[in-house]
């Protein structure tokens, strides 16, 4: 009988055993987020490798969960490929980020638009590339993939709700949810075990300037888990 | 091919036929009658060899234009740069090929020994002793200056140099004078050899007529990049690098002229790297829609600077140099246009709509201050045309009601450019936890209307 093998990651770096979270060879931006880091394979964005990001609309907190990424990375130029509105440099100047770095591209079509991605990616000067884009079709994202391997770009894209059904070459796929003071992320796809409950990331700078009334104002504090146990409190107390 | 009536060269399908060089144009026409005959143009041909010259430049500044359509070049300093022999053979050979035409290419240690050897169909000879043995196979008539006793030759049954070289030196003298023999000196290394190297004008502006009328941008490429060629030879021989050129397309001349569409390309850091140039005028050139069908192409240097000598640093920096970036915004703005490829300018201004300003990465509009305010929350999203909000239950109403989870925030300005702004501007949380930055316009007293309120921002 062959003795089970313990370490299998010791083999090769691109094995893993299917409980444990896969490497990212290194090659990662610490999210800046603690309990993101821990369930991201390397424990950080990878970069070299297209990201996606799912959204259910624009402006639910996904550029202030890249912020601590963004910070990292800021000393180079991080492109903006078709945002879905106009950026404002006073928000970056809010979080703590110099905005001379940021270039914002605008492409009437959408063949143009994955070019200037291209682009980008194989000249491989950018700290970052964020891209929007609703339609994309899956050969040019694998294409994309490709040209992001070759760099040590930060690259995510961000994509509707509708396509978080749709196949993706990306090897770390998440979506986001806005909820009270900050995001619930899931993982639609990583390399690493599934995993069904979404991970809190507080967001700051947080724009909720009042908390007078937040005690009794939250509403996820009433939440349903707590009432399964009333039933049997009350027989107890029967 | 004719010239003065009588064939020139010809192809195999029509050497297959029996035409042979020297035919008459009604032997040929007796011998293939659908044959395609064109009259030699040496004007045409001429340009052909000095455009090839000035592209060569590139692999050495010294550079001759010899007679029989052969370009001289002195590669001797040169092999190192470019790889060594082999390697640089075959770069001649690919930048040739961009003309259009084929070449023989001949090495050897003499300029005039090189030309012989190309002229005889091309070879290598490294050496003195491999030199004397390709000379000596090489056919009398090649030689310029033998040709003139060609008959005279015969009859003494001389047929290739070697033949010469072995007749007595004096009577050689005497009978054919002394270019036959200083021509075979200089080709053996005997005698010292003077060039008058290609002289570099001093700005470069060069033009080339396409073979026909041409409707589509993408086929002028072709000439396109034969001119790019001949620029980047130029300027390496004279160490310079672009900043700004010109490519005009020429259309119709004479009576029913039409001007010519110019296209001008400006680089923010001068380049002399032909590969570049290319794709910035592919770019350039599959955008711009012609009026009329092209005619020639003219390739002009507006601008040049001093080139910098390349460094090479031992550890390159990750994320490549800035030559890289700013390589790489030209060829953005090329395809996208500078309006699509934008930078940052905020304006110290309260209106956000005005402070959020962009500007093309071309412009040199700098931030009037770049000391923004650091406490001020700002959604990093901001509509374009605020979108007036529904009130519900005197709540603005987006989705879900929204709920202020901000004291408000006065902005009144613009009283200085007639685009007065008077708002309230709150965040605003939904039920589903999103934070948007809405506003309540101002009314004055005397306005009868409600106020209204308007969504922005939405925080990002």
């Amino acid at each position: 009988m062959t003795q089970p093998l313990l370490n299998v990651e010791a083999i090769h770096p691109d094995l893993w055993r299917a409980s444990q979270l896969g490497s990212a060879h290194g090659r990662v931006v610490a999210s800046g987020h603690a309990r993101l880091d821990a369930e991201l394979p390397g424990r950080g964005w990878p970069t070299g490798a297209l990201t996606e990001v799912i959204l259910p609309q624009p402006g639910c907190g996904e550029l202030r969960l890249l912020k601590p990424a963004l910070e990292t990375v800021a000393s180079r130029p991080v492109f903006m490929l078709q945002p879905p509105h106009r950026l404002q440099p006073a928000a970056f100047t809010w979080w703590g980020i110099e905005p001379e770095n940021l270039r914002v591209l605008k492409a009437p079509t959408t063949a143009d638009c994955l070019w200037a991605a291209e682009q980008i990616l194989r000249a491989g000067t950018a700290g970052a590339l964020l891209f929007w884009q609703q339609q994309v079709r899956p050969e040019a994202l694998r294409r994309l993939h490709l040209a992001a391997q070759r760099t040590d770009t930060l690259l995510f894209l961000f994509r509707p709700t509708a396509a978080a059904a749709s196949t993706s070459p990306a090897p770390l796929r998440i979506s986001v949810e806005a909820v009270a003071g900050g995001l619930n992320i899931s993982f639609i796809k990583r390399r690493g075990p599934h995993r069904d409950e979404p991970v809190f990331v507080a967001l700051s700078p947080t724009p909720v300037l009042l908390n007078r009334h937040a005690p009794l104002d939250r509403r996820s504090s009433a939440t349903p888990a707590h009432r399964e146990f009333l039933p049997n409190l009350v027989h107890a107390g029967v | 091919m004719l010239d003065k009536g009588r064939v020139l060269d010809a192809d195999a399908a029509a050497r297959a036929q029996g035409v042979v060089d020297g035919m008459r144009r009604g032997g040929v026409l007796t011998l293939a009658p659908n044959a395609d005959l064109r009259e030699r143009e040496l004007a045409r041909e001429e340009q052909t060899v000095r455009g090839v010259a000035f592209a060569l430049l590139q692999f050495t500044p010294n550079v001759v234009i010899a007679a029989e359509n052969v370009v001289l070049a002195d590669v001797s300093a040169s092999l190192r740069l470019f790889g060594g022999l082999r390697a640089l053979r075959w770069q001649i050979h690919r930048v040739v090929a961009d003309f259009g035409v084929t070449c023989t290419q001949a090495l050897a240690p003499t300029a005039e020994g090189s030309w012989l050897i190309a002229r005889a169909g091309g070879g290598v000879a490294l050496t003195q002793r491999s030199l004397a043995r390709a000379l000596a196979r090489i056919p009398l008539t090649i030689l310029p200056a033998a040709r003139r006793f060609a008959d005279w030759f015969d009859g003494l049954g001389c047929s290739t140099i070697d033949d010469v070289t072995r007749l007595p030196r004096a009577g050689l003298k005497k009978r054919c004078g002394t270019a036959l023999l200083e021509a075979l000196d200089r080709a053996k290394g005997e005698a010292p050899e003077v060039h008058e190297w290609l002289t570099m004008p001093p700005a470069f502006d060069a033009r080339v007529e396409l073979p026909d009328r041409i409707e589509h941008v993408e086929a002028t490429l072709f000439a396109a990049r034969r001119l790019t060629l001949q620029m980047t030879g130029w300027l390496a021989a004279r160490q310079l690098a672009v900043a700004r050129f010109v490519v005009s397309l020429e259309h119709e001349r004479g009576r029913a002229a039409i001007a010519p569409t110019e296209v001008e390309v400006a680089l923010g850091e001068p380049t002399w790297h032909e590969e570049h140039l290319m794709r910035l005028l592919r770019e350039r050139l599959a955008r711009i829609e012609l009026v009329a069908p092209v005619i020639a192409l003219r390739l002009e240097a507006k601008d040049v600077r001093e080139a910098e000598a390349p460094s090479e640093s031992l550890f390159p920096e990750p994320g490549g140099t800035p030559q890289d970036h700013a390589r790489l915004m030209e060829l953005l703005v090329a395809r996208l246009g500078s309006e699509n490829v934008m930078k940052p300018a905020p304006v110290a201004d309260f209106r956000p709509e005005v402070a959020a300003r962009w500007v093309p990465v071309s412009s040199d509009a700098r931030p009037a201050s770049t000391d923004l305010p650091r406490d001020l929350p700002r959604p990093a999203w901001l509509l374009d045309v605020p979108i007036q909000l529904i009130m519900r239950g005197h709540r603005p109403f987006y989705g879900t009601p929204l709920r202020m989870v901000s004291p408000g925030e006065r902005i009144e300005c613009g009283w200085q450019d007639d685009h007065i702004v008077t708002r309230d501007y709150f965040v605003a949380e939904s039920e589903n936890h999103l934070h948007y930055w809405i506003f309540r316009e101002r009314v004055g007293s005397r306005d009868e209307r409600e106020p209204r309120w308007f969504l922005h921002g939405l925080f990002g």
